[in-house]
């Protein structure tokens, strides 16, 4: 701000640095009018299918989104998603609580453990796993993971039991939040750990080895320099794991019981709840009523990743600086 | 031929005014150095010639550049073709990676969709403009990028020379080059200038007393925008400044 | 520009890096890397589980040994290093295992349902119990293949000229677009699908259909050719730019000419990466374009069979030879992903080699 010249200056001229030609006017309308099909296309998302989510969110009030009745039997009939948003909550929380500590490690490794040549074969591990589709995923852990991961919820029953968090009414382990939590961390530790490991590998290599060769130990840089430098941007990695976690269908389908009785903290019981997938089973044999209360389900869903999400990349900007 | 001068230009980046009141004459054929310590203004200056300054973001400009009596930032005037009779050579040698050490020469015909009917005879003779054809004629068709550092500089003024500018300008040139490859572009340099208008900025004031005939002091003191200190010929700001400043810079008191 | 000197730090006392680890605390390594494992295998000899004796039995021997060694070597802090560089590998050792189990279930599984017929014939006059020597995914894979491509050849424009927009050009709205493309990559599959369901089906616009599919693949793959293609230009250096510019080009040919085939590596992996965020999404699917038994070639008419919905259909029936069926499909899906992932990181690779040889 050194605009205390004696001599007034001159003028500042508006400096176009817009397209002249024509050619150049296209190419840039063109990519314009791109960029803001993406504007169009959220706001159109929204927009349809809150008109067909509307009727629901009319009949059923604020219900709709804490009760926890969902009957379309009797009449008038009640949708209430309570159970199914907490359940959708409840997972995606205990997956980042599995999937923090295995991609932080992961990142770790790769970048500060690994030499280069072993580093990158891990990262494309890591990239392999973030390309497997979520069906897949949910056909191991129905058929493979679940009786294992029974199993261990028996081990912590029978340990803890006297928890209420590891209580279970019955004797049956499978299809509980527990299992679908393990296989919601599979999904979300490549996304937690690639965005961990890109910061990592942006950290400043002088202050690292600086650390240590001061004496610190790799403990301690790891705790006091590099942790506190890429918090940030490992938060931001998590929430958009929580998002993916949120939004995740088939798999948590095919490996949780959907039940409208709402389950707060029990784990390993076989009751759970998921907005999406409780949309897709439902969407089958739905009438136009029930469709339209599966649409207001797939609003509140959209809206919460949609929060989680934009806090996720305000974060990880935030946290990226050096990305312009 | 062109004809090109600078009348009260004044550049600011967003709210910093970094050039103020800038009155250059370029005279047709000759070779001007813009000296200065870093950070005067002097590389700032010189992208203003040929409108290359507007691309950075935050860039403002007051005064006129005039180019054959006409404003080139009149809003009649078509940027593009201002760099097409302005060409331009950066600090760093920036030959195209994807195209071979020919497709390189010939890229200004391609991106400003020119045609001619003798390319190989248009890239022989602006690779021997640039003194480098002997090094490369046989060779032509490999990547850009297999040439040393000297050599795609040198690459970088044929690529420039085969659109025909009326004026070239030079963004320290050599500033990332050896002193065999700099020795080389200075010869370039003083043939060219023989039907060119050069306009360069060096901080090697060995340089511009080599290759220039007239020269222009820059200095920003103390957080002022920067200003032309001293204009005149190269004998004169050398030998018998007439501004102390420009007396301690030339004489290496400072910079 | 030289390095910067930073004042002098006093040199510990105690560092001697010059000092080569003892044969002593070498053969404290050993015993520490080889002594848990021995332990874990005892456990396991003598009854306990497998993930007990890993868990209860190894970890505890291979910290305290890890903790003795370290503390032998280098003090104080070698304790905290060694924890912290065993849990560091032990997480580390459990996401590789979730992978490989994964994989390897696919495969193998996969494996014993998968034929030559599997690949050609549809599932006409296919039950759910018909043994596997009948039948196939054919028309799934060519469902897949067309719902894939008519949502690739709609996105891909559309994703990079956003990228353009986003790195080429100073749009106003830029940081909006950003942010947007960011939220629409969390956005939930199900939800795309179900948008789709309300503009056409549910307005009754159009039955199930393979092109309403194709729709609900958009919003999902948008997002990632988006980002990939725009770090990939971004990565184009500016100076490039800038070269052309000053040759006298429009912005059009400068980027058509020099910024985009310097991109084009990146451009490449950004549709392949999208091609495989989309392949094996299932619920979109199930919403718009449900299921067929017989080869649909058209995507603008009838329903249409995809290889997600196929292995989700059969996984639902519950029977053993339609599970088998549903591996089968798992592996085609595996190998079509595999595919994209090698050709992507092929492509890539060969950028980073023939930047080296300069």
């Amino acid at each position: 701000m050194s605009q205390n010249e004696t001599t007034a200056a001159p003028e500042r001229r508006s400096l176009r640095a817009k397209p002249f030609a024509k050619a150049d006017r296209i190419f840039y309308r063109v990519s314009t009018i791109a960029a803001n099909s993406s504007i169009v296309l959220v706001s159109l998302i929204l927009i349809f299918l809150g008109i067909r989510a509307w009727p629901a969110f009319e009949s059923q009030g604020i219900g709709f989104v804490f009760g926890s009745t969902w009957n379309t039997s009797v009449e008038p009939i009640v949708m209430q998603i309570g159970p199914m948003l907490w359940g959708s909550i409840l997972l995606s929380i205990l997956g980042v609580m599995l999937a923090v500590p295995m991609a932080i490690s992961i990142a770790y490794f790769i970048v500060f453990m690994a030499g280069k040549k072993l580093g990158s074969s891990v990262s494309v591990l890591v990239d392999l796993l973030a390309a497997l589709p979520s069906i897949v995923l949910g056909l191991w852990g129905l058929l493979v993971f679940s009786p294992v991961a029974a199993d261990w919820a028996k081990m912590l029953h029978d340990a803890l039991g006297f928890i209420p968090i590891f209580a279970n009414s019955g004797d049956n382990f499978l299809r509980s939040p527990f299992i679908a939590s393990w296989v919601v961390a599979v999904m979300i530790v490549p996304i937690i750990a690639s965005i961990t490991r890109e910061i990592f590998s942006q950290l400043d290599r002088e202050l690292i080895s600086a650390s240590l060769a001061l004496g610190a130990g790799r403990w301690s840089t790891f705790r006091r320099v590099i942790l506190p430098t890429a918090a940030g941007g490992i938060v931001g990695g998590v929430l958009l794991g929580l998002g993916r976690a949120l939004g995740e269908t088939v798999a948590i389908y095919f490996v949780l019981n959907l039940i409208f009785d709402i389950n707060i903290f029990n784990i390993l019981e076989p009751k759970g709840g998921s907005v999406a997938s409780m949309i897709m089973s439902k969407f089958g044999e739905a009438s136009t009523a029930e469709v339209s209360g599966l649409m207001a389900a797939g609003v509140v869903l959209f809206l919460v990743t949609l929060f989680v999400n934009m806090l996720a990349s305000y974060i990880v900007a935030k946290a990226q600086p050096w990305r312009k | 031929m062109a004809n090109l001068s600078a009348e009260n230009v004044n550049v600011w980046f967003g709210q910093r005014h970094v050039l103020k009141d800038v009155n250059l004459v370029f005279p047709k054929n000759e070779v001007t150095a813009l000296i200065g310590p870093s950070g005067c203004g002097k590389s700032t200056f010189i992208r203003t010639l040929n409108r290359m300054h507007e691309l950075i973001p935050g860039a403002g400009l007051a005064g006129k550049v005039v180019l054959d009596g006409r404003d080139i930032y009149d809003a009649g005037v078509d940027p593009v073709e201002v760099r097409l009779r302005v060409g331009m050579v950066f600090q760093k040698p920036n030959p195209f990676p994807t195209m071979s050490i020919k497709e390189n020469v010939l890229s200004g015909l391609k991106l400003s969709n020119r045609k001619t009917s003798d390319a190989d005879g248009l890239v022989e003779t602006a690779l021997r403009r640039a003194s480098i054809w002997n090094e490369v004629k046989d060779r032509l068709g490999d990547p850009a990028i297999s040439l040393s550092g000297g050599q795609q500089q040198r690459l970088c003024i044929a690529r420039s020379l085969a659109m025909e500018p009326e004026i070239l300008l030079m963004d320290e040139p050599c500033s990332a080059l050896d002193p065999g490859s700099t020795r080389r572009i200075e010869e370039t340099i003083l043939e060219l200038s023989e039907d060119m208008t050069i306009v360069i900025v060096t901080h090697n004031m060995q340089q511009a007393q080599r290759v220039s005939s007239r020269t222009a002091f820059f200095l920003a003191e103390d957080g002022n925008p920067g200003q032309v200190v001293e204009f005149g010929s190269t004998e004169q700001v050398f030998n018998q400044p007439i501004d102390l400043r420009t007396n301690d810079y030339v004489n290496g008191h400072f910079g | 520009m030289e390095k910067v000197i930073t004042a002098p730090v006093a040199r510990p006392a105690t560092a001697e890096p010059w000092k080569r680890v003892a044969p002593a605390s070498r053969l404290m390594l050993i015993v520490a890397s080889v002594a848990p494992a021995a332990f874990g295998a005892l456990a396991m000899v003598l009854g306990l589980r497998f993930e007990l004796a890993l868990l209860f039995v190894f970890l505890p021997v291979q910290l305290v040994l890890g903790v003795i060694a370290g503390r032998r070597i280098s003090g104080k802090r070698g304790q905290s290093d060694a924890i912290l560089q065993i849990f560091i590998i032990f997480f580390a050792a459990t996401v590789f295992v979730l992978l490989v189990s994964v994989v390897w279930s696919v495969i193998e599984s996969g494996a014993k349902a998968i034929s030559w017929q599997f690949f050609t014939q549809n599932n006409v006059y296919i039950s759910p119990t018909t043994s596997l020597e009948y039948g196939g995914v054919g028309h799934a894979i060519i469902g897949t293949l067309l719902v894939v491509l008519l949502s690739t050849v709609v996105t891909v424009p559309l994703g990079i000229a956003t990228a353009i927009y986003l790195t080429e050009t100073r749009g106003r709205s830029r940081s909006v677009v950003r942010t947007l493309i960011q939220a629409m990559s969390g956005l939930p599959s199900v939800v795309s699908g179900l948008f789709i369901y309300a503009l056409f089906i549910a307005s009754g616009i159009t039955q199930y259909v393979g092109w309403a599919g194709s729709l609900a693949l958009i919003p999902l793959m948008l997002p990632t050719v988006t980002r990939v293609a725009e770090e990939s230009l971004f990565l184009v250096p500016q100076e490039l730019r800038n070269g052309a510019l000053a040759l006298g080009a429009p912005a059009w040919r400068a980027f058509w000419i020099v910024t985009m085939p310097a991109a084009k590596s990146g451009l490449i992996t950004a549709v392949l990466l999208g091609i495989a965020r989309i392949i094996g999404e299932t619920a979109p699917l199930v919403i718009t374009t449900f299921a067929a038994n017989s080869t649909n070639y058209n995507v603008f008419n009838g329903p249409i069979a995809t290889l997600p919905t196929y292995l989700y259909q059969f996984t639902a029936y519950g029977y053993d030879t339609s599970i088998q069926r549903a591996w089968g499909a798992a592996l085609v899906i595996l190998i079509l992903v595999a595919v994209l992932f090698v050709s992507a990181r092929v492509i890539t690779r060969k950028k980073k080699t023939s930047k080296k040889v300069k």
